[in-house]
């Protein structure tokens, strides 16, 4: 079964673009392997686009990482499984998967993350700046050597 | 010496925002602070675009109420180009627009408000979610709310489009028409939205009106201001979310004024503080006099108390029903409290389900006419709709080409901005004494703005999970004191 790549992001909003940049760029590369969705929607509503799936990457944008915009830091579920956590949407990732074990849906058995600190997700029409534009460079690597791994069994970071 | 403490980020609101409460001497609040990070630059990016462009720009930036925004920005273009969209437009339009309104009501109350209502206000933090409100009412109801929601969504994009930014709304009409054979699946959609409002509705019955504490909580004077409402009516005085004039009532329920979209800047101005990013909308009837309530203050509130308020009732009968319950089980009319909103908001949804019910059954909705082509030539056009959380206006002006030359827009939130501040400032002075602050009391003072279901929403994130609630306590140099981290 093929793997789902989750872009989530807002390309009107400077640097929260670089998921659907993301996703614009690994539609070209990877040729099927994989199912890309790039989305503007959160919350409760990723659980539609997330149920079904054995393995899923999602990207997102993040600022509060404490590292300088355009790091991509890889979590793992864990990182986030904790409901206590806030989340500035309806419902965040954490609160999500806990409810979709609760609920007993088939959900993703591995998600890996892949988040890119940002600078300015507040102004409308802003270009992206340079530091996040370039962490495609290693965050495409990154999401395309897990892709590998899990449909081929090689690695190749 | 003052302390102050932040809370940051608010939980389960959608958007960013903090709160800051200064401590004064004796430990009680000397000032509380809603405080939220301002989207800017929209003007300027509006500008030169195509008008058209403007209901799929506007949907975009907002991920919270993307199809709020769609519908306000499609009619400012019908009073851009001046023309009507046909029968059958007029009425999918507010077809989808109801579909809306019940998902998104369903799920601030899930979400939103049954963490604080059925699972309690002072529960601990960590059930305080929508487990702890499955972990009460069962996992069945979890799987019916999650199951209508996905069968709404589905129905959304069957009649606006697939695309990620649907084109539906065009200056004079939608896109596509409605086929014959799929007029059934919305008709079986809306008995099971009526049947979903009305169980909801029966939670809230069951869970919050039979307890005591609730209601005392509800009616309580720290969650209570006697502003002015404003919300849309139709022509018979009766809550409408698509169309109809606006109307305000004052804090005894008489009508202030009732003008058509256009008129709009002749009722509402925009203050502005040096405190927050945020414009505070007032009735220029009254004209600003600081951060208070009563007549003499032309603070107002929107969304679905205020709409309720600024109403003579609800057009469909068993949200009827529910309005008159509301009135008589809260001691008449207009209601004050402002965690009525949570109410109100499921007396809304059982309208919105009713109504949607009614467009389903009508064979108008059909009818393959439905784009009326533009022929005037367009000069400037305000669109009004009433989002879930609250009046919401486009404002757009072009050249004669219809390009953007101003766009201005006031969100429910701006509209609802400075009320809330009311709320929060009263909440956490009734609240906080002898500077004791502990979780439970942080969660009653974000209750006085949860209830309105405030959007601050602009980049959408599901991350990051880890991010916790500081409160942190700084003396009157600022030097930090204490930092308490929520996990």
């Amino acid at each position: 079964m093929k793997p789902l790549i989750l872009c989530l992001g807002n390309d009107l909003l400077g640097d929260d673009g670089i998921g659907i940049r993301a996703a614009e760029k690994l539609q070209t590369m990877l040729d099927g392997q994989a199912d890309v969705v790039a989305t503007s929607m959160h919350g409760v509503a990723l659980l539609d686009l997330l149920v079904g799936y054995k393995r899923v990457i999602i990207i997102d944008a993040i600022q509060m990482s404490g590292f300088p915009p355009g790091s991509v830091i890889e979590l793992e579920l864990g990182d986030l499984r904790t409901v206590q956590s806030p989340s500035p949407h309806y419902t965040g990732l954490p609160e999500l998967i806990l409810l979709a074990e609760q609920m007993q849906l088939d959900f993703p058995e591995e998600i890996k993350i892949f988040a890119v600190e940002i600078d300015d997700p507040y102004t409308v029409g802003r270009e992206m700046s340079m530091a996040v534009s370039k962490s495609l460079q290693k965050l495409i690597p990154c999401v395309m050597a897990y892709i590998d791994w899990w449909q081929n069994g090689t690695y190749h970071a | 010496m003052s302390d102050r403490i932040v809370i940051d980020p608010i939980t389960r609101l959608e958007g960013h925002g903090k709160i800051d409460i200064i401590l004064n001497d004796s430990g009680g609040v000397d000032r509380a602070y809603l405080q939220v990070p301002e989207l800017r630059g929209f003007e300027r990016f509006a500008q030169g675009r195509p008008a058209e462009d403007m209901p799929q720009i506007t949907s975009r930036i907002c991920g919270v109420c993307p199809t709020a925004h769609h519908m306000a920005g499609t009619k400012a273009l019908d009073d851009l180009y001046k023309v009507d969209p046909p029968p059958a437009a007029r009425k999918i339009r507010e077809l989808v627009y109801n579909i809306f309104y019940v998902e998104d009501h369903a799920l601030h109350f899930f979400y939103l408000a049954g963490p604080d209502f059925v699972v309690g206000p002072k529960a601990p933090k960590a059930e305080r979610n929508i487990l702890g409100v499955l972990g009460k009412v069962g996992q069945e109801i979890g799987l019916k709310v999650i199951g209508t929601r996905r069968q709404l969504r589905e129905l959304m994009t069957m009649i606006m489009g697939k695309a990620i930014h649907p084109v539906f709304g065009l200056p004079g009409g939608i896109s596509k028409p409605i086929a014959k054979e799929d007029q059934q699946k919305i008709i079986d959609a809306a008995d099971v939205a009526v049947e979903f409002a009305q169980f909801s509705l029966k939670i809230f019955n069951d869970v919050v009106l039979s307890n005591p504490k609730y209601m005392e909580y509800i009616t309580s004077d720290i969650y209570t201001h006697k502003t002015y409402y404003m919300g849309m009516v139709d022509q018979n005085n009766k809550v409408n979310f698509y169309d109809g004039p606006i109307r305000v009532v004052d804090p005894d329920g008489k009508e202030l004024c009732k003008f058509p979209h256009g008129k709009y800047l002749d009722h509402v101005a925009e203050h502005v503080e040096p405190w927050s990013y945020m414009r505070f909308s007032y009735l220029k009837d009254i004209g600003w006099n600081g951060f208070n309530d009563g007549p003499g203050s032309g603070i107002f509130a929107v969304a679905p108390l205020a709409r309720l308020n600024a109403s003579d009732g609800m057009a469909t009968p068993l949200a009827q029903e529910a309005y008159e319950q509301f009135y008589k089980a809260c001691g008449g009319k207009p209601v004050h409290f402002t965690l009525a909103n949570s109410w109100a908001r499921l007396i809304e949804m059982l309208y919105s389900a009713e109504r949607m019910k009614e467009l389903a059954h009508d064979p108008e909705i059909v009818n393959p006419k439905v784009h009326n082509i533009p022929t005037e030539k367009p000069v400037e056009g305000v669109g009004i709709v009433e989002a879930p959380r609250g009046t919401l206006i486009h404002h757009y002006q072009t050249d004669e080409k219809g390009l953007i030359t101003k766009a201005n827009l006031i969100v429910a939130t701006q509209n609802n901005s400075a009320r809330i501040a009311l709320s929060v400032d009263k909440a956490a002075r009734g609240l906080i004494k002898n500077g004791q602050v502990d979780d439970g009391i942080l969660n009653m003072v974000e209750m006085a703005f949860r209830a309105y279901d405030p959007c601050h929403g602009c980049a959408t994130h599901a991350l990051p999970g880890q991010m916790p609630l500081s409160v942190r306590v700084f003396d009157s140099q600022h030097n930090l004191l204490k930092d308490i981290r929520r996990r």
